[in-house]
């Protein structure tokens, strides 16, 4: 390790800290807020449920490097493009746990909820998703996570990140550079993680603490 | 209004048509005389309780907040809403400190005071209740079935209560509607007629083969020939007691409490002057209060009783007489001739209309 290295980098370290950061929140957020319908209209009609989770199950199964690639004739080498593709990753993650966290709700209480008066949309904003929240967010951590991770692909075509640590690293036969980024990326996972369950207990204060 | 019928029988089916949660395909159901397929589900629902046997209670909300949900729906302020919750819990026998709780940290009875207080929090006219009392012991059973009379009598709301237990028919219902499968009605009628006069064996062997000693829960023990014959205080001797000839005597205490039935053949084993303070007793089993326990307390009181005959008292549990399995009888038959007069006429009312 040569640790004169990282204090004279240490600009150029933030920025691709600051960097992956973004690319892996944005397309989490962005992820989720198209997730939210999809999983509540696979929530509620039974026919729709299996062609939304295998679809986004394919996607899944599309390599990242392969999605970057596909993606550079319409968006180019651009910010853009990692986020779209990452976005596309979350959204197999959150629409199954927004899907089941819905369905989830006992029947009981969805049973007592119409049964005071309440409408469909009424019950789904004020009840259903609500009760919901532990699971979607459980999706959100999974899908930050990995977005955080997969954003070092993105280096591959010329997107900045952590990345670039590992690939400059690797051609300068420079462990301390790849080591730097590998730290980096999982303190920023772990950090975000965190952040997110602290959001869920804010959120959820009637769940017991297990 | 109690619907009860084994399982499948369609009793939780026509409950839920009251309230839309289920559509009839056929016919109608009239609530105030209006049909109440006029008009919005929402609205009919927000005007009716609902009080299922899981509680249904809301995870993510406190108590306070489950309670006051259809005032909110009816665009209540949540500061006046959560004001009648107060109210509603202090109804429902709950303290207020439980307000600011969520339905996990309650006990099951707790929870379905609340589910009962959350139904009533609109103060709706009418109230459904599917199976509300099934899933606690049934030492809560009893005192939320104690609790909702209270509030029956309170409030005077028209309840429509679905059970499968013909014990919790017959101790809660003003009318017990018994289904057979399929949807259909073998028998409504007042629950000791339902006791009294079973319209076929369904009903009969439905109600169960203890349904005559069941039936006296519903006769009282006013105006009962007791007899003061047996009862000696403890300072009598033992020669009086001898002297009245019966196979047992009661013996009372300075208070005039009992003390415990004593045995002829001991009586003449003892010297004649002894008090009778100092022969030992059989005890007495427990009293019943005559004119406000039941016949069945009564013949309860007399079956556990050594001399077989029931130990009667006052508010003050002093001895007012005795009563023996002769002057039961007796009771009961004089019921039954008054009974077999009004018959049938609250059944004659009811029938044709099975969805009120």
């Amino acid at each position: 390790m040569m640790w004169s290295w990282i204090s004279s980098n240490e600009g150029m370290i933030w920025q691709e800290t600051y960097e992956t950061a973004y690319l892996g929140v944005v397309s989490a957020l962005i992820g989720l807020v198209i997730s939210l319908p999809l999983g509540i209209v696979a929530a509620r009609w039974r026919w729709v449920r299996p062609p939304v989770l295998t679809i986004v199950n394919v996607i899944y199964a599309i390599p990242a490097l392969a999605l970057f690639i596909a993606l550079i004739p319409s968006l180019g080498l651009t910010d853009t493009n990692v986020i779209v593709a990452l976005t596309a990753y979350s959204l197999c993650v959150i629409t199954p746990n927004v899907a089941a966290g819905i369905r989830a709700v006992p029947p009981a209480v969805r049973q007592a909820a119409t049964a005071m008066g309440y409408g469909p949309l009424r019950r789904l904003v004020t009840v259903e998703l609500p009760l919901a929240i532990p699971v979607i967010i459980a999706g959100l951590r999974v899908a930050v996570v990995s977005g955080i991770s997969l954003t070092s692909l993105g280096q591959l075509i010329g997107v900045s990140s952590l990345g670039f640590l590992f690939i400059d690293g690797l051609q300068r036969s420079f462990p301390t550079e790849i080591w730097v980024g590998l730290v980096l990326v999982i303190v920023l996972a772990l950090v975000c993680d965190l952040v997110l369950i602290g959001i869920r207990r804010a959120l959820t204060p009637w769940a017991s603490r297990a | 209004m109690v619907l009860v019928g084994p399982s499948g029988c369609g009793k939780t089916t026509s409950l839920r048509m009251i309230n839309r949660l289920v559509e009839p395909t056929s016919g109608r159901v009239l609530l105030d005389g209006r049909d109440v397929q006029q008009g919005s589900a929402a609205r009919l629902r927000r005007g009716i309780g609902y009080v299922i046997q899981q509680t249904g209670l809301f995870p993510h909300r406190t108590v306070e907040d489950n309670i006051a949900t259809v005032p909110v729906l009816d665009g209540w302020s949540r500061a006046r809403a959560r004001g009648r919750a107060r109210e509603l819990l202090d109804l429902v026998g709950l303290d207020a400190g439980l307000a600011k709780r969520y339905p996990h940290q309650l006990s099951g009875g707790q929870q379905q005071r609340v589910g009962v207080a959350r139904a009533l929090a609109a103060d709706p006219p009418v109230l459904l209740m599917d199976e509300p009392f099934s899933a606690v012991d049934p030492i809560v059973r009893a005192s939320l079935q104690d609790e909702l009379l209270r509030l029956q009598q309170k409030l005077g709301k028209t309840v429509v209560l679905v059970t499968h237990d013909i014990e919790e028919a017959i101790k809660v219902g003003d009318l017990v509607a018994l289904f057979r499968p399929h949807g259909r009605i073998a028998q409504v009628d007042a629950p000791e007629q339902l006791l009294a006069a079973p319209a076929d064996d369904y009903v009969s062997g439905f109600v169960g083969f203890d349904r005559g000693i069941r039936r006296l829960s519903f006769l009282g023990t006013d105006g009962l020939a007791l007899d003061s014959q047996p009862v000696l205080p403890a300072d009598a001797t033992v020669s009086k007691a001898a002297a009245t000839g019966l196979p047992w005597v009661l013996v009372t205490d300075g208070d005039g409490r009992p003390r415990g039935w004593v045995p002829a053949h001991r009586l003449s084993a003892a010297p004649g002057l002894t008090p009778l303070g100092e022969v030992p007793t059989d005890g007495f089993g427990h009293t019943f209060t005559a004119g406000v326990d039941t016949l069945r307390a009564a013949l309860d009181a007399a079956v556990l009783s050594p001399a077989g005959e029931a130990v009667a008292v006052d508010g003050a549990g002093r001895v007012t007489g005795v009563l023996g399995y002769d002057q039961i009888r007796a009771a009961i038959q004089a019921a039954a001739e008054l009974t077999a007069d009004s018959a049938g006429d609250l059944a004659g009312d009811i029938a044709g209309g099975d969805s009120g």
